[in-house]
């Protein structure tokens, strides 16, 4: 399969400041790409730069073999964006910001009709395109938003943090919806989130991205083995006030513990898979005076990938 | 090939330009209060400014007004005038709302589609300039029916064509020094009270109240309507639509107006050019 992106020891510099440091990645055809991260990661500033709004300081970006800084013009004629933030006129309809987006790439007055009509039914907008934005909710608009970055035929459609400020079922359906538009369209998506399930749930190949470099880029899968089999989490407290190091030297040397993901509450072990290993845990923490608050034996998800890959929560990434 | 390539986009952009014109023309439609605000302004500015102005000179002689007034009445020379305002401030206004797509978002949506950033700025610039003619007819439209009873008339045909193109020159002119002072301020607030600033001595100091000639006696602010472009604007203006005689000779007016807006256009494209989006 072609590669519809191709980036190579992108950097980007504000100053001192080094937004994007040095980072490769390609993205196939009709793929959906996610970078996962925390916010201030560099993850918007990579996509300005992949949709020519931003130039790199050193490093090469292709999209379908044009290179954003040289052949701009070119790019943007296989690219639709969807943008953090509010990206349309709100005194037009939906049906209005559609049609002005199809003129803006010369498409004809049939090839918009039938792209507009199509785009309003992947992403379920039928009855609400004649009505003026301001006096429709927040999420229908980004709706509208995303059919817009569907609509003219683009081989690359880039969404940045699509999800923002939804609620789950929201959430939910724009991501079936998402899906849906690419597969008819036959785009590919290179996505920004900082949701976990959005990166699990859409994403074929995920790259993990922390100050400013990928630190890996595999399926979410992959990335979920590559943690370990089984994991136990909990939540301890100290009874005799031994400190919690003290805990981790002792827990480290139980036979069925193969390592500490997270040493602070909550404590993430990776752990050999086996009968009884909750039980044994507690009695463990009982023994040597410590006490288990919560616990909860599961298989890894991206979120321990992530702190598996960057040694930090995206929560923790995101605080400081 | 790459010449090829290159024809083909400049062809290409028409399109595009008239995209954003029809966006300018179907914003004004949508918003109501905008289109009755266009509709009654001009019927505010004449009934309210240009009627109680114009009986200064109740029971004065004929003549003294005409001399005065380059052969017109106070009222005939009141509405070029009052054209002229709305063209001012619509055009400035206009400019104004390139500042406004910034800061929604819009400008964005725009900057990544495949159209050059001078055919975007053409492209709104003439929506405004299409709005800002109609409240300039509506003006015309208005005054010719108070006209019937205080003697105001379209000179001709051929003149209310000419004022027409005035009109236009003006207009844009303005369009484009809005997108500059545009350009010049970060946020909108700063940038509004500028505009009230500097729209009052650009209105006061152009002819559109007062004859040119008459503030001859008085330094500064004699010379000052000389730099001001709405000055030949409605100088040009109030020749080609009452048949009076100008101050300037018509074709001045024509040239400096014409100089002006090219000036301002390269000026209002270079700054929309470089325009930060975030």
């Amino acid at each position: 399969m072609e590669d519809v992106i191709v980036v190579e020891g992108l950097t980007k510099r504000f100053g001192n400041f080094v937004a994007v440091n040095n980072i490769d990645f390609t993205v196939k055809e009709r793929e959906i790409f996610g970078f996962l991260g925390p916010n201030g990661a560099g993850k918007s500033t990579t996509i300005k730069i992949l949709i020519t709004l931003l130039h790199p300081t050193s490093g090469s970006a292709k999209i379908c073999g044009y290179d954003v800084v040289k052949e701009p013009y070119n790019v943007r004629k296989k690219i639709g964006v969807v943008f953090q933030d509010r990206s349309s006129d709100r005194v037009l309809t939906g049906r209005q910001n559609l049609d002005l987006h199809g003129r803006m790439y010369t498409m004809s007055k049939e090839e918009r009709e039938k792209k507009i009509k199509e785009v309003l039914r992947l992403l379920e907008l039928e009855g609400v395109e004649n009505i003026r934005l301001n006096s429709l909710p927040e999420g229908v608009r980004r709706r509208f938003e995303v059919a817009r970055g569907f609509m003219t035929n683009p081989k690359v459609v880039f969404l940045d943090e699509p999800t923002i400020g939804f609620d789950i079922k929201a959430r939910r359906d724009l991501w079936s919806q998402i899906k849906d538009a690419k597969e008819k369209e036959g785009s590919a998506v290179l996505l920004t989130t900082h949701y976990i399930e959005e990166a699990d749930y859409l994403c074929d190949r995920v790259a993990i991205i922390d100050h400013a470099k990928i630190v890996a880029i595999d399926t979410p899968e992959n990335l979920k083995k590559s943690v370990g089999t089984m994991l136990i989490s909990f939540q301890i407290g100290d009874k005799n006030g031994n400190g919690l190091s003290y805990f981790i030297d002792r827990v480290k040397r139980l036979d069925w513990v193969i390592g500490v993901l997270k040493d602070n509450n909550p404590i993430i072990l990776k752990i050999e898979k086996g009968e009884g290993r909750v039980l044994d845990l507690i009695e463990f923490a009982d023994k040597i005076g410590f006490e288990i608050i919560s616990i909860d034996e599961r298989e890894p998800n991206l979120e321990d990938a992530f702190l598996y890959y960057t040694g930090r929560t995206i929560r923790e990434a995101e605080g400081g | 090939m790459s010449e090829k390539i290159e024809f083909k986009r400049k062809f290409t952009e028409i399109q595009p330009i008239y995209s954003m014109w029809l966006r300018e023309v179907i914003r004004f439609f949508n918003m109501k209060p905008r289109v009755i605000s266009t509709i009654v302004q001009p019927v505010l500015f004449l009934a309210l400014l240009a009627l109680p102005m114009s009986k200064l000179f109740h029971g004065a002689p004929p003549e003294m007004e005409q001399t005065m007034f380059g052969g017109l009445n106070f009222f005939s020379f009141l509405v070029p005038g009052i054209v002229g305002i709305g063209l001012l401030f619509g055009g400035t206004m206009s400019g104004v709302t390139v500042l406004w797509d910034k800061d929604f978002g819009f400008l964005k949506e725009v900057m990544v589609a495949p159209v050059r950033r001078t055919s975007l700025m053409l492209g709104r610039t003439f929506g405004g300039l299409t709005v800002g003619m109609l409240q300039a007819l509506i003006t015309i439209g208005v005054a010719s029916v108070f006209g019937i009873w205080y003697g105001f008339k379209i000179s001709s045909l051929s003149g209310f064509l000419l004022a027409i193109v005035f009109c236009v020159l003006t207009f844009f002119i303005f369009s484009c020094f809005g997108i500059i002072l545009g350009g010049l301020f970060e946020g909108t607030e700063g940038f509004m009270a500028f505009v009230n600033l500097i729209q009052m001595p650009l209105f006061f100091l152009s002819g559109a109240m007062i004859p040119i000639s008459q503030l001859k006696g008085v330094p500064v602010l004699y010379q000052i309507q000389f730099i001001n472009p709405l000055t030949y604007g409605v100088d040009g203006l109030r020749s080609a639509l009452t048949g009076s005689t100008p101050f300037f000779p018509i074709w001045i007016d024509i040239i400096v107006l014409i100089t002006v807006a090219v000036v301002f256009l390269l000026l209002g494209a270079y700054t929309f050019s470089k325009m930060e989006v975030d």
